[in-house]
């Protein structure tokens, strides 16, 4: 049967003698996969690829002197589409549009795993958070929050996160403060807030990022005081601010700068070690 | 007493007897032939050795004593270079280093013990060989019994892999292209970042802030490659591997001029050695790997009926090569997207100062730990022009960078055993500055080519400790011959051993390694048009013995020098219909003979050529005095014009000589003064190259003597333009120009 189809299909399209035609499978489910696929497939006068949402079936035709059948599902999976012959790109087929998220043809081992691995970092995260032996931690916890969403340049979380740092602010029992640390956290408390405020206000991590340098400054100035159980890292990338530089503290000594995003990401180093 | 002597002759036979045992020769014989090879659908020119590209790969055991014999068949000289290998200077394979070319229809043997283990390749040191097939991968196998065996890592199956490139074009003309800022290549990548395009981008201001900083198109790579190669192959398949496998891949970067982006779909790639050194296996999703180095990494092949993808990426991510491991439907890894120049672009233009020297605000760059180019990477930053059907509404998807990719770098490399020098014994301080000029394609090392510069002299048992710095606007891949050096990384006494150290544009890197093996060793960029260009310097060891392969050093050493400055060819003509147009040029790092004409087709059109011979000043080169003479013939019927300063001048007959300067001004407008020899004085303003659009160049001249010239062309092929122009002196025409 399908060896018949085939024919008919050599026989109706033999334009030149070299045009090879195939039915194969393609691996997908709506109107907009098929757009795709027949896109990445087509190339001009060397293929042709018609699928059929139902039966995820392809007709492809194809000058057989200039590509190949290989060819033709390789950029149809590179466009994240699998067939018998390529699997998709994990990742390309992640970013496919949400209809278009067909069940794939493999099984998918590695996927599982770090999933699994994203959750342990998860839990690990919230334990470190209840414990609370320094009475200024929650505040520093809640500054890195505010840090990391910086670091992905997400406007939203780092206005949220901003709110939580705020709340736990004004919750410092400063009588329960040693004596030097509480003159430290009286001498940038005003401004701390004043940043935390302002950067709550906006959604825009651009904007956000220039409260969080004086925020970051005064941080430094409480936790060189405070000290903090395991090590923090003050570090300063010079290109920040547009050229005048611009410091933060982080929990881990690889620089991920926050002032860029992704961008720069690794712009900086450690000035300071705090224990 | 003789008795005693007895025994002693007794005793080193027996001595003798049970080394030679151990030692076992192994011997290779290759035969390097002509050939004609097709990877883009042309036949071309190529060489191979025993009839194949890549050259085979040669396997030794530690221990053993190779005995490579050499049958070169071509109609030239040629010679192998052992990289990464301690050997005894003369078999280093360097022409006119350590031993003179091995001469057409000749024989040559190599023969040198194998006191190392690792990963290493070979290739032709003779000018361009190697681009067109001259590479291979060079195997030193570690002996079981070996102290640092290590057991999961060197007992596992390998896989000798070696990536390199090819261009249908002779490099011997890709070299000349280079050295004449020919642009075609530039628009085959899709990379001249024109005006138009920078427009498009939103990034107008950016271009010409880097053109008022007197720079041309950035680019991460300088060559045009019709296809990328791992073995000789853009793709091919490894079909013996299982699922649950480990497989060691012996990775060399055998390209003359690519980088490559190595990853891989079956998850991390755990690396395990690096230029044939044991490293500490450090797992990643990444790595790039520079030019003529090598790494080892461990890849697993996860499932069954799947087959995984290791994708080399060139750096500058036009296409790619594949290697798949395992058996059935095959796993791709996501292409690398294009990069976005014009960021690139605007990081340069932040960094440039006016001068043309860089400045890394106070960043202290170093080990590839600070990707500047990653400004350029979407899988990075994110991306909001991903080019997708945005037809349908929410079909418009932005990909999201992805932060958390482990890429390698030099700070991650650590050796498994302390790597320290000995501590009393003299140091030796260098420091070298890595220069360039992209532009007129001049490399040097502190301003200097090799033409230019002395061996530099060391003593055998002295530390050499190396400082560099680059100040060029390219990475480059610094490789030492005979000896592997430490990179002082951080990593304290289990500094890394490396003989290729890749150091990025601002970064400032230090190297040190023990002078313990005599002879004259080449210190040079191993990309190799860097190379021919002259970015190289010899370390030479005071007191040494002398070198059976090459009686006379110091004229070898002249040839040597005279190779890396050579005289690069280029010529126009612009057949138009108001007359021809034209220059030709010989240039090399300092001089330039040139020689321009514009010839009408009636007398009252005129003719007239100017030819200048000048010498570039300075490490921008910007600045370039002259002698020169000119001739013209103009029927005019005694009118005689004036210039702006009121000087007259006749056109009908003059031939006068001149002294002058060309200076090239921001946005690469190049001013000229000259005074002749009549008394005349000019000034003049010119840019030939404007890139309005990605095939559209737009020209024109201005100077004291009222006379202007304004043209646009359009670039059909590598050799071919169509251009119109308007000339004060023969009015408006239309025509075809031919390059070389």
């Amino acid at each position: 049967m399908a060896i018949s189809v085939l024919l008919s299909f050599a026989a109706g399209k033999a334009q030149t003698k070299n045009f090879k035609t195939e039915s194969v499978k393609i691996y997908g489910n709506c109107a907009m996969c098929e757009k795709t696929i027949e896109k990445a497939g087509n190339l001009n006068k060397e293929a042709t690829v018609d699928w059929d949402k139902n039966t995820k079936m392809a007709i492809i035709s194809y000058d057989s002197s200039v590509t190949s059948k290989g060819e033709i599902l390789k950029r149809i999976a590179l466009a994240g589409y699998d067939s018998d012959l390529f699997f998709a790109p994990d990742d390309t087929y992640a970013n496919l549009p949400e209809c278009c998220q067909y069940e794939r043809a493999k099984k998918d081992a590695h996927n599982m795993e770090s999933h699994d691995m994203q959750m342990a970092k998860d839990h690990s995260h919230h334990s470190a958070m209840t414990q609370d032996k320094n009475a200024l931690s929650s505040i520093f916890e809640n500054y890195f929050s505010v840090k990391d969403a910086l670091v992905s340049t997400d406007g939203s979380l780092a206005s949220e996160k901003a709110e939580i740092l705020l709340k736990s602010v004004s919750e410092v029992e400063m009588d329960k403060l040693p004596m030097e640390v509480h003159m430290a956290w009286m001498k940038v408390l005003k401004d701390l807030k004043q940043d935390i405020g302002n950067i709550m206000a906006t959604k825009d991590a651009d904007k956000q990022r220039v409260y969080f340098k004086s925020l970051s400054k005064n941080m430094f100035e409480v936790i060189k005081v405070s000290k903090s159980e395991s090590p923090v890292y003050y570090q300063f990338c010079s290109m920040a601010d547009g050229g005048k530089g611009a410091s933060w503290l982080s929990l881990e000594e690889v620089i991920k700068n926050p002032y860029y995003g992704s961008q720069m990401l690794s712009c900086g180093k450690t000035v300071e070690t705090i224990k | 007493m003789t008795k005693y002597k007895y025994c002693l002759a007794v005793f080193i036979l027996i001595l003798s007897n049970f080394f030679g045992y151990g030692q076992n020769v192994v011997r290779y014989d290759l035969t390097v032939t002509d050939t004609i090879v097709n990877f883009s659908g042309k036949d071309k020119r190529a060489i191979a050795v025993n009839g194949q590209i890549p050259m085979p790969t040669l396997t030794f055991t530690e221990g053993d004593i190779a005995e490579i014999v050499v049958h070169n068949k071509l109609q030239e000289g040629t010679s192998l270079h052992w990289h990464g290998v301690y050997l005894p200077n003369k078999e280093d394979g360097v022409p006119f280093l350590t031993q003179m070319p091995i001469a057409p229809n000749s024989t040559h043997t190599y023969r040198f013990p194998i006191i190392q283990n690792g990963t290493h390749w070979y290739h032709s040191h003779s000018g361009l060989q190697e681009q067109i097939g001259m590479y291979g991968s060079l195997i030193l196998k570690k002996r079981k019994t070996d102290p640092t065996f290590r057991e999961g890592i060197d007992d596992l199956p390998t896989v000798p892999v070696i990536l390199s490139e090819w261009t249908d074009i002779k490099p011997e003309n890709v070299h000349r292209m280079l050295h004449n800022a020919n642009d075609w290549g530039g628009i085959k990548k899709g990379t001249v970042q024109s005006y138009s395009e920078a427009i498009k981008a939103g990034h107008f201001k950016t271009k010409l802030e880097n053109e008022w900083k007197r720079m041309l198109a950035m680019d991460v790579s300088d060559v045009y490659y019709d296809k990328f190669l791992i073995n000789g192959k853009n793709e091919s398949q490894l079909s013996q591997f299982k699922a649950g496998d480990k497989v060691r891949l012996r990775i060399a970067n055998g390209g003359a001029s690519s980088y490559f982006w190595l990853s891989y779909a079956g998850g991390k790639m755990t690396v395990v050695a690096n230029d044939g050194n044991d490293v500490e296996p450090v797992e990643v999703d990444r790595l790039i790997i520079g030019v003529s180095e090598t790494y080892d990494v461990v890849v697993n092949i996860p499932q069954e009926d799947t087959a995984y993808e290791f994708l080399a990426t060139p750096e500058d991510r036009t296409k790619s090569t594949s290697l798949y491991l395992g058996n059935g439907t095959i796993q791709l890894k996501s292409r690398m997207p294009k990069l976005k120049y014009f960021e690139g672009m605007k990081m340069m233009n932040g960094m440039m100062n006016m001068d043309g020297s860089m400045d890394d605000m106070g960043m202290d760059m170093s080990f590839q730990k600070m990707d500047m180019n990653t400004v350029m990477y979407p899988e990075v930053t994110g991306s909001g022009d991903m080019e997708m059907d945005n037809q349908t509404d929410h079909a418009h998807h932005t990909m999201k960078g992805n932060a958390e990719l482990v890429t390698l770098n030099y700070g991650m490399l650590k050796a498994p055993h302390p790597t320290t020098l000995p501590k009393d014994a003299p140091v030796r301080e260098l420091r070298f500055e890595l220069t360039g000029n992209m532009n007129r394609y001049v490399w040097s090392m502190d301003n200097k080519v090799l033409s230019e510069s002395d061996k530099i002299l060391i003593r055998k048992g002295e530390n050499v400790r190396i400082t560099l710095y680059n100040g060029s606007m390219m990475r480059h891949p610094m490789h030492l011959h005979g000896h592997d050096f430490r990179v002082l990384n951080g990593q304290e006494e289990y500094a890394p051993l490396k003989n290729v150290l890749d150091i990025m544009p601002m970064e400032t890197d230090t190297i040190e390694f023990l002078a313990n093996a005599e002879g004259d060793w080449f210190f040079h960029c191993h990309i190799l048009y860097h190379m021919m260009a002259g970015m190289n310097r010899v370390f030479s060891y005071e007191e040494q013995e002398p070198n059976p392969y090459l009686p006379n050093k110091a004229w070898a050493y002249k040839k040597l020098q005279k190779e890396s400055n050579q005289l690069h060819f280029m010529a126009e003509n612009d057949f138009a219909s108001n007359g021809n147009d034209g220059k030709a040029m010989l240039q090399n790092t300092r001089w330039s003979f040139g020689t321009e004409w514009r010839l009408g087709y009636h007398d009252d059109h005129g003719y007239e050529s100017e030819t200048h011979i000048g010498r570039y000043i300075g490490k921008n080169q910007w600045f370039m005095p002259f002698v020169g003479f000119d001739w013209r013939y103009r029927k005019t019927d005694g009118i005689v014009e004036k210039n702006i300063f009121g000087q007259g001048n006749t056109k009908d007959s003059r031939a006068v000589l001149s002294l002058g300067a060309e200076y090239t001004l921001p946005l690469l407008v190049t001013l000229q003064g000259e005074v002749f020899s009549d008394g005349n004085v000019r000034f003049q303003l010119m840019r030939e190259d404007i890139p309005i659009s990605p095939r559209i160049r737009w020209a024109f001249m201005l100077n004291t003597d009222k006379e202007y010239m304004t043209g646009l062309k359009y670039i059909v092929t590598r050799n071919l333009g169509i251009s119109t122009h308007y000339d004060s002196d023969m009015g408006l025409g239309f025509g075809a120009t031919l390059n070389y």
